[in-house]
C-alpha cells in the first residue's frame, strides 16, 4: 500500500494560516472598535490551542503531566529576567524561555522516566509546586519575590495625530500581538504533524499502550518519552514568554498558576486527546463557551462552565474529534467484520477463544470431530 | 555446533524467595527449544529475564558470544532476541498493519521507512494476516491476535524468536495451524524458544525440552526422554502418581 501522496493536513494548515493573515484587518472592517476586544478573544483562543497542543504532544507518549504551569512560567520568568538585569534585544527571551523550560523539562523527565501513570502525576504537580515556591524565595532583587516583575510590552504602537483614532493604537497593539500568536500556533501545529507523520507516533501508542512491550520491540522509550518533553515545553516555555510580555508583569502565582496546568489538560480532552486537531478544536469551543457563558449569566458563569466540561467528559469520553472520528469509523468497521469473517478463525467474541479456557470444546463447523 | 543463544547461571530471587535458580541451557542455531513445567516452575520468569524485562540477580546471558546480560529490553530486540506474549497486547489504536509496523520500524535503528514497509508486510504473509491488514487490531479473534503477536515479534527480524504460551486458550485445529506457523518460522532461518502447557505441542515442535520445577532445572533432552523421566513425571503428576 502507497502512503497517500497529497499531505492534506498540510494543505489545511497553510490555507488556514493565509486566511489568518486577513483576519484582523476583517474584523475592524466589520466590528470597527469593537474589534480590539474581539482581537483579544482571539488571542486568548490562540493561547489556549498552543498550551493544550503541546501539553497533548507530551500526554501522546502516556505521560500524563500535571508541570504544564511549570514550564509556562519558566518560560515567563526567563523573558523577564533576561529584561531585568541583561540589555538584550526584547525579542531574544521567547526563543530563550523555550530553551530554559526544555532543560528543566529534560531534567523532570530523567527523573520520572520510571514513574507511571497517577505516581508520574504526583511528581509533576510536586515539581511545578516545588519550582513556583523556589520563585517566591528567590532573591527579591533578584526576581521580585511576590511582587514579581514587570515586562515590557513587544509593541509600542504610536499615534499619530491625523491618519489615525485613538482607538487604533490599542487594535495596532492587538494585532501585531494576532500575530506573534498566530504564528506561534502554526508553528506548534507543524511540529505535531510532524510528529504524527513521522516513525515517532508508533512508538508514542505502543509506549501508551505498554512500555514493556514496546520496548521488546525495539522502542527506547526514554528516549522517545524525553523527546517528548522537551519538544512539549519548548513551545509552552515559549508561550509563557509571549504572555508575559503581553500581560507586562510576571507574578509567582500567576505565572506558575495550577490553574494552567487544568487548562491545558482539559482542552485536549474536551476536544480529543492525541490529535492534532482535538486539543485546536477544544480550545475554540472551549472559549467560546466561556465567553457566552461570561454574558449570558455573568453571576457565577463558572458552573456553567464546569456542567459543560462534566457533561462533555460523561458523553464525549473521546472529545469533539472522537465523535466526529466514531461516525465516520461506523461504516469502516462493518467492512472489517466482513474481513475478518472471511479471513476465518472464529467470530470476535466466542467464548471458547477465551484466553486461559481448556482447549478441548467442540471444533467449528466444518473442523475435526 | 556453537550455541546461538547461553543461559549460564539464570537466577532471580524477590525478596528472600528464589523464582529461579541456577538456570542454564544453550540453544543451537535453528533449533526449536521448549521450555516446559508446572505452573509456578518459573518459566515465565527465565523469560522474563531473557527479553530483560527482569535483570537476574546472577548469572548470565550471551548471544552469539556476546554478553546480553546488562542490556535493555530494546537492546536485546536490536541484537536479535523477539517475543511474543502469552497475554496478547496489540496496540488497539492501531490497524493490524501499524501494529506489526512498529517492530518493523524499530527492531533495528535506522531502517529506512520503505524498508520497514517491505518487512511488516512480509511478516503478516508469513503470519498470513494480510487479508487483515486494515483492520483495527481491537477487532481481531484471539487466534487472530496471536498471530498478530507472532508478526510483530516477526518484524524486528530476531535471530531467536521467544514464545510465551502461544496456544494458550486455541482450540485443537487452531493449535494445529500455530504449530505449522512456528515450523515455518524457524525454516525461515529463526531459532525458537517456547513455554507451552499443552504437551502434545511440544512433542510435535520441540528438538529438545527443558523441564523445569521450582525454579530449577529437573532435565533436559529430547521430549520421548524427558516424558518417561520419572522426576518431571512426579513433578507434574506428584508423588502418588510416579
Amino acid at each position: 500500500m502507497k502512503r497517500r501522496t497529497v499531505p492534506w493536513d498540510l494543505v489545511l494548515v497553510a490555507l488556514v494560516a493565509v486566511a489568518a493573515w486577513f483576519v484582523p484587518e476583517a474584523m475592524k472592517a466589520l466590528f470597527g472598535r469593537a474589534s480590539i476586544s474581539y482581537l483579544s478573544l482571539v488571542i486568548n483562543a490562540l493561547s489556549l490551542a498552543v498550551l493544550a497542543l503541546s501539553w497533548d504532544m507530551l500526554a501522546r507518549t502516556g505521560q500524563l503531566s500535571l508541570a504544564h504551569a511549570a514550564f509556562y512560567g519558566l518560560g515567563a520568568y526567563t523573558t523577564a529576567l533576561l529584561l531585568k538585569h541583561l540589555a538584550w534585544p526584547i525579542w531574544i527571551g521567547i526563543p530563550l524561555g523555550g530553551v530554559v523550560a526544555v532543560g528543566f523539562a529534560v531534567l523532570l523527565g530523567s527523573l520520572t522516566l520510571r514513574l507511571r501513570a497517577i505516581y508520574f502525576a504526583i511528581a509533576t504537580l510536586a515539581f511545578a509546586e516545588v519550582l513556583k515556591s523556589l520563585v517566591h524565595n528567590l532573591p527579591t532583587e533578584f526576581a521580585g519575590g511576590n511582587a514579581g516583575m514587570n515586562v515590557a510590552p513587544l509593541f509600542r504602537p504610536q499615534f499619530v495625530a491625523g491618519q489615525m483614532e485613538r482607538w487604533e493604537v490599542a487594535f495596532l497593539r492587538n494585532e501585531a500581538y494576532f500575530y506573534v500568536y498566530a504564528g506561534l500556533l502554526v508553528a506548534t501545529v507543524l511540529a505535531s504533524i510532524v510528529l504524527q507523520r513521522s516513525r515517532l507516533r508508533h512508538a508514542f501508542i505502543a509506549i501508551r499502550t505498554n512500555e514493556d512491550v514496546a520496548g521488546v520491540m525495539g522502542v527506547r522509550p526514554a528516549r522517545v518519552k524525553l523527546l517528548a518533553f522537551a519538544v512539549s515545553s519548548l513551545f509552552v516555555g515559549m508561550l509563557g514568554a509571549v504572555e508575559a510580555h503581553r500581560v507586562g508583569s510576571v507574578l509567582p502565582d500567576q505565572s506558575f498558576a495550577v490553574a494552567t496546568t487544568v487548562l491545558a489538560l482539559v482542552t485536549p480532552i474536551f476536544g480529543g486527546l492525541y490529535t492534532t486537531l482535538g486539543p485546536i478544536v477544544g480550545a475554540i469551543g472551549l472559549s467560546s463557551v466561556q465567553e457566552l457563558l461570561k454574558r449570558s449569566l455573568s453571576e457565577g458563569y463558572l458552573i456553567g462552565y464546569g456542567l459543560v466540561l462534566v457533561l462533555s467528559i460523561l458523553f464525549m469520553p473521546r472529545g469533539v474529534v472522537g465523535v466526529i472520528g466514531r461516525a465516520l469509523r461506523r461504516r469502516r468497521t462493518n467492512a472489517q467484520r466482513r474481513a475478518i469473517a472471511m479471513a476465518g478463525g472464529g467470530a470476535p467474541d466466542e467464548g471458547a477463544s477465551e484466553p486461559g479456557a481448556p482447549p478441548e470444546p467442540p471444533a467449528r463447523p466444518g473442523g475435526t470431530a | 555446533m556453537t550455541p546461538l543463544l547461553r543461559a549460564i547461571g539464570l537466577t532471580k530471587r524477590f525478596g528472600g524467595l528464589a523464582a529461579v535458580e541456577d538456570v542454564s541451557f544453550d540453544v543451537a542455531p535453528g533449533e526449536i527449544f521448549a521450555i516446559i513445567g508446572p505452573n509456578g516452575a518459573g518459566k515465565t520468569t527465565v523469560l522474563n529475564l531473557l527479553s530483560g524485562l527482569l535483570a537476574p540477580t546472577s548469572g548470565r546471558l550471551e548471544l552469539d558470544g556476546h554478553d546480553l546480560t546488562t542490556r535493555s529490553t530494546a537492546e536485546r530486540c536490536h541484537a536479535g532476541l523477539g517475543r511474543a506474549f502469552q497475554v496478547v497486547q496489540p496496540f488497539p489504536e492501531m490497524t493490524v498493519r501499524d501494529n506489526v509496523l512498529v517492530g518493523a520500524l524499530f527492531g533495528h535503528p535506522g531502517v529506512p521507512r520503505a524498508e520497514a514497509e517491505r518487512r511488516a508486510d512480509e511478516a503478516l504473509e508469513r503470519t498470513g494476516l494480510t487479508a487483515l491488514a486494515d483492520v483495527d487490531a481491537e477487532e481481531l479473534t484471539l487466534m487472530q491476535e496471536k498471530r498478530l503477536e507472532i508478526a510483530r515479534a516477526l518484524a524486528t527480524q530476531p535471530r531467536v524468536l521467544l514464545l510465551d504460551e502461544v496456544m494458550a486458550g486455541l482450540r485443537p485445529a487452531e493449535a494445529r495451524d500455530a504449530v505449522q506457523l512456528v515450523k515455518g518460522v524457524r525454516d525461515g532461518g529463526v531459532t525458537v524458544v517456547f513455554i507451552e502447557h499443552v504437551m502434545p505441542v511440544v512433542r510435535d515442535l520441540a528438538d529438545r525440552v527443558l523441564v523445569m520445577d521450582h525454579g530449577q532445572v529437573l532435565t533436559e533432552g529430547p521430549y520421548a526422554e524427558v516424558v518417561q523421566d520419572p522426576r518431571v513425571i512426579e513433578a507434574y503428576l506428584g508423588k502418588e502418581g510416579a
